[in-house]
């Protein structure tokens, strides 16, 4: 009951608010924008592509590549049947063919029971990797029933693609601070300084729900920012990887999608909870901005810090936000490792948690609360 | 504690008592330097002993830094003490802190309410988080706000009120939940003679309603005008506790003050 009347404030406090709400929805309007600008820039002019793919092996799963490849504009489809398999890898090799894709024997008849499929292709060449990206989706949606290999013949990686996906969970990781920064530090800090908590702590409200009431609301509208952010990278995904939406979504996947936005999840109310524990320990909210700008600084370094330190091991799940990051790298580079992304969210919220209890103790100590 | 050799049936039932209450302060190098003192530590209240009784105005009167505002401040939970423990309400200050907020109402000027919202909403959200039910919520809202003409400001937005009206607005919210006692801290300090009229017609008409006060003050008039016993604290110490009269032992009381404190401190002031 007075853990409902703390947090009904706190959403009084930012739904009558429209500057605050505004604050909350830019960062995702802001992604979209700068991403968009950077796929349009990046990418040539939506290529008109003539696909040439060598098929070894039948499956009815190639009608709906070539459907779906008939959804872009320009976009054309041959399929041709390899009579010998080795050739026809090395034509994807040197770029002579877009593909090569090779069903085991009665492949559809045998799905779920040993059925095997292999995708070959080379990335270097801008048709082979859309082709990639398509029909690795649409194997994807095909179902679990059969195992994929795909394998890239590209001799150096894609450096562009390799920056996007890197620097795009780091820059979603920074508007998502922002937002947290935006409302957790004046309704924490702000409170503190303005004598307006000690009036909460004098109530008969437990110091536990006072910390959640704080929280888990900030952690709410925060959330908002976050679901903006990801709607902004959503959309502009398409734009930056030169296709079309459908193909967009069929590349990342819906379990892809459905990662993000769990990683995303995860680390929101673990972040509102640090910023609201330097907003506690901070005196005035231009001291806890400072504090916050560094934990900021150092959240960016770590996010950064998957994207151009290579052979990071397993132990970075247990890193908190920076698990994120990684897991969110790996989701948009086509390596998800659905462990590490549910460890991810697992062990942030329970960080979080952790964050909050801390808080409830910090409430209670005449020191923090109201030393000089 | 007994007054002049009295029972406690003297003076009603004790809702308040001090037990050989102790703080002490650890000093930041800064105050260290301000204090121009090589002391690490302040002893803000020690031993300090007294009893509040129901439908009585007290006053805990005494200069700055003798340990008011750190006294009021452990009886209404904010702070623990160091040593000794202080009731009220039968409940402990140390084990049974929920207790105690849910029995006194707490004023300082360094308790303040959000700009943001209006005194309606306020007085709803601070009725909620002691606990008060809806139809009691809503009959005390219409009761006190009737009584001191906030209903007119009920939406008006806190940050848009007038001083008067704002402290007006905090003395009903810091009795939202129709406390047994009042805690008040300096109550008219900075105040201008029309909100300091506004606070003293509050707590005297607080008094009629049978609740009982507690305040800290260095204004002697507000003491004679107010207050039923009053306790002289100097240093952290009581250097006196009783009725107003047994106190002033027919001396106007700003008199006797400086002859305790004489006593007390030697000559100097």
């Amino acid at each position: 009951m007075k853990l409902l009347a703390l947090m009904k404030k706190e959403f009084a406090r930012f739904f009558r608010d429209p500057r605050l709400i505004l604050s909350m929805l830019l960062p995702g309007i802001l992604i979209y924008i700068i991403y968009s600008v950077i796929g349009t820039a990046v990418a040539p002019e939506p290529a008109a592509y003539a696909f040439k793919v060598y098929l070894s092996g039948e499956s009815a799963v190639t009608q709906t590549i070539e459907q779906t490849v008939t959804l872009n504009e320009g976009w054309s489809l041959e399929y041709t049947q390899a009579e010998d398999v080795a050739a026809a890898r090395a034509e994807v090799e040197a770029g002579e063919a877009t593909a090569l894709l090779v069903f085991s024997d009665n492949f559809d008849g045998t799905l779920g029971s040993g059925a095997t499929a292999e995708l070959y292709y080379n990335s270097e060449d801008s048709a082979s990797a859309a082709f990639a990206t398509l029909a690795g989706g649409v194997l994807d949606a095909y179902g679990r029933s059969f195992a994929l290999t795909a394998t890239d013949f590209a001799q150096t990686e894609n450096f562009a693609a390799q920056m996007m996906a890197g620097l795009l969970p780091f820059l979603i990781v920074v508007f998502v601070f922002s937002s947290c920064m935006s409302v957790t530090l004046e309704s924490v800090a702000g409170e503190k300084e303005r004598g307006t908590l000690a009036t909460i702590l004098v109530t008969s409200a437990r110091r536990w729900d006072i910390a959640l009431g704080k929280v888990l609301p900030l952690a709410c509208v925060s959330l908002i920012g976050a679901a903006s952010s990801f709607l902004g990278v959503a959309l502009s995904m398409p734009q930056l990887m030169g296709v079309s939406i459908d193909v967009a979504v069929s590349g990342i996947g819906f379990t892809g999608y459905l990662m993000l936005f769990l990683l995303i999840f995860s680390f929101v109310p673990l972040i509102v909870a640090a910023i609201a524990i330097v907003s506690t320990l901070s005196r005035s909210v231009k001291e806890a901005s400072g504090y916050t700008s560094v934990v900021m600084i150092l959240m960016m370094v770590l996010s950064l810090v998957t994207t151009f330190v290579g052979g990071i091991g397993d132990w970075v799940v247990a890193v908190p936000v920076l698990n994120a990051v990684s897991a969110m790298q790996g989701v948009l580079m086509g390596n998800m490792v659905l462990w590490q992304c549910l460890v991810s969210f697992a062990l942030n919220i329970a960080y979080a948690a952790l964050l909050v209890f801390l808080i409830g103790r910090m409430l209670s100590s005449e020191r923090i609360m109201f030393g000089k | 504690m007994q007054e002049n050799g009295s029972p406690f049936s003297d003076f009603g039932e004790e809702v308040v008592r001090a037990e050989n209450l102790k703080k002490i302060f650890a000093l930041s190098r800064k105050q260290q330097r301000l204090d121009k003192t090589g002391q690490t530590h302040k002893v803000a209240v020690s031993g300090l002993s007294f009893s509040a009784y129901r439908g009585e105005i007290y006053g805990l009167l005494g200069p700055n830094g003798a340990g008011k505002t750190t006294t009021l401040r452990i009886l209404s939970t904010l702070i623990k003490p160091d040593g000794g423990d202080a009731f009220v309400c039968g409940h402990s200050v140390r084990r049974e802190a929920q207790a105690v907020r849910d029995s006194i109402g707490f004023m300082t000027s360094e308790l303040k309410l959000e700009g943001f919202f209006t005194p309606s909403y306020l007085f709803d959200f601070f009725g909620s988080l002691h606990g008060v039910d809806k139809a009691t919520l809503a009959a005390r809202k219409k009761e006190l706000f009737g009584r001191f003409g906030i209903d007119r400001f009920a939406e008006v937005r806190i940050k848009d009120l007038s001083t008067g009206m704002l402290q007006k607005v905090s003395l009903v919210i810091a009795i939202v939940h129709d406390p047994a006692v009042v805690i008040f801290d300096e109550p008219t300090n900075g105040l201008d003679v029309l909100t300091a009229k506004v606070v003293t017609d509050f707590l005297l008409e607080l008094k009629a309603m049978g609740k009982s006060i507690l305040l800290s003050t260095h204004i002697f008039s507000l003491v004679e005008k107010l207050c039923d016993r009053v306790g002289i604290i100097i240093d952290g110490r009581m250097a006196a506790d009783g009725t107003l009269a047994s106190v002033c032992g027919g001396m106007p009381l700003e008199e006797r003050f400086f002859e305790i404190y004489r006593s007390v401190k030697g000559d100097t002031l």
